[in-house]
């Protein structure tokens, strides 16, 4: 049997990055197909095939840590360096957001009113529900801190405790923000107020929801003893996507619950 | 691999359990026999887990093509309207 003469991971050739491109076509065209056609079959077959792919090619990437030891110090450095590039992509992804509602806000058209908010919005008071939210996810960093501690520790119990706590605080904001969104006296419809209240929003409670999933499968690996005090970078990972969620919403609370109201 | 219905009860018991050192149902640490399963023996890292992989595997590969030709097929179709 060969053995490598280096540090780095030569990957078994894999199937997921075929169907995971499929699953992309199949969505997206999907998509297109419910708005002109009214189906929704191609684009729920489309996300059947993504979760597929998600689960079977990050279970093997555990298979290949966890199981295989592939991921030495260089191969690490390498993931270390690929989950900053991608959170930084999403940075970007966020600031066009954040750009669309100042050029909206600091200059509001004739049409609005004039003013920022636009005449005929309510808006939500800042230091009621959006207040406590903000007090959830900054509690939920102290916890992820906590059991990152833990971990290092070797702390299991504390780790399992304060992950877990982590993601009760993320389902506590998403709760509270799917009630928000239920009780709220403006619509996505109402103007451009509304667009980008929604969209920005929107797509950060999607990330709360991504980041809760990602501490979850860590918690089961934290359980399973798949982390070592020393080597632990899927939480790790899960730890920094979970700053960038917080303070991506510590932006949002800002200009557009606060300023923007 | 771990299970995908890890429910809350496990959590509970390995979070709660404080105390007592008696006998209780324990979570082991499976790491080193999955270790032992995983090695390099020329099976890709996707099938060696065994039947589960190569069903999972072959559902996904059959949805894949089946929507690849689903997918064709509407393209197509939305192509040439009918009149």
């Amino acid at each position: 049997m060969a053995h490598q003469a280096h540090a780095y991971h030569m990957v078994d050739p894999s199937p997921w990055p075929l169907t995971g491109a499929i699953a992309a076509l199949l969505m997206t065209s999907g998509l297109a197909v419910w708005f002109h056609f009214h189906s929704t079959t191609l684009m729920i077959l489309g996300t059947i095939l993504l979760l597929l792919t998600m689960f079977q090619w990050w279970r093997d990437v555990v298979r290949e840590g966890t199981f295989q030891g592939h991921h030495t110090p260089p191969v690490q450095k390498g993931l270390r360096y690929g989950m900053i590039l991608f959170i930084t992509s999403e940075v970007f992804f966020f600031l066009g957001f954040f750009w669309a509602f100042y050029h909206s806000s600091l200059a509001p058209t004739p049409e609005l009113g004039g003013c920022w908010p636009p005449t005929g919005i309510t808006t939500l008071d800042p230091f009621e529900v959006p207040l406590l939210n903000t007090a959830v996810l900054l509690a939920s960093g102290v916890t992820v801190t906590w059991a990152h501690h833990s971990i290092m520790e070797g702390e299991r119990k504390q780790a399992i405790q304060s992950l877990a706590l982590t993601i009760a605080l993320g389902f506590y904001f998403t709760f509270l923000q799917a009630m928000e969104y239920y009780e709220a006296p403006f619509t996505i419809a109402d103007g451009v107020y509304g667009s980008t209240f929604f969209v920005a929003t929107g797509f950060h409670g999607l990330h709360v929801i991504i980041g809760s999933m990602f501490l979850a499968v860590c918690l089961l690996r934290q359980i399973h003893f798949h982390f070592t005090s020393e080597h632990h970078f899927g939480f790790e990972a899960a730890a920094w996507y979970w700053h960038f969620v917080d303070v991506v919403w510590l932006f949002l609370y800002i200009s557009i619950y606060w300023w923007g109201s | 691999i771990f299970p995908l219905c890890c429910c809350s009860q496990e959590i509970q018991k390995v979070a709660l359990r404080s105390f007592s050192s008696s006998v209780r149902r324990q979570l082991d640490n499976k790491v080193p026999q999955k270790q032992k399963l995983f090695q390099n023996d020329g099976i890709p890292i996707h099938l060696k887990g065994g039947t589960a992989d190569a069903l999972l595997y072959r559902t996904t590969m059959a949805l894949t093509i089946l929507g690849t030709g689903y997918v064709v097929y509407e393209l197509v179709k939305a192509a040439f309207p009918k009149k």
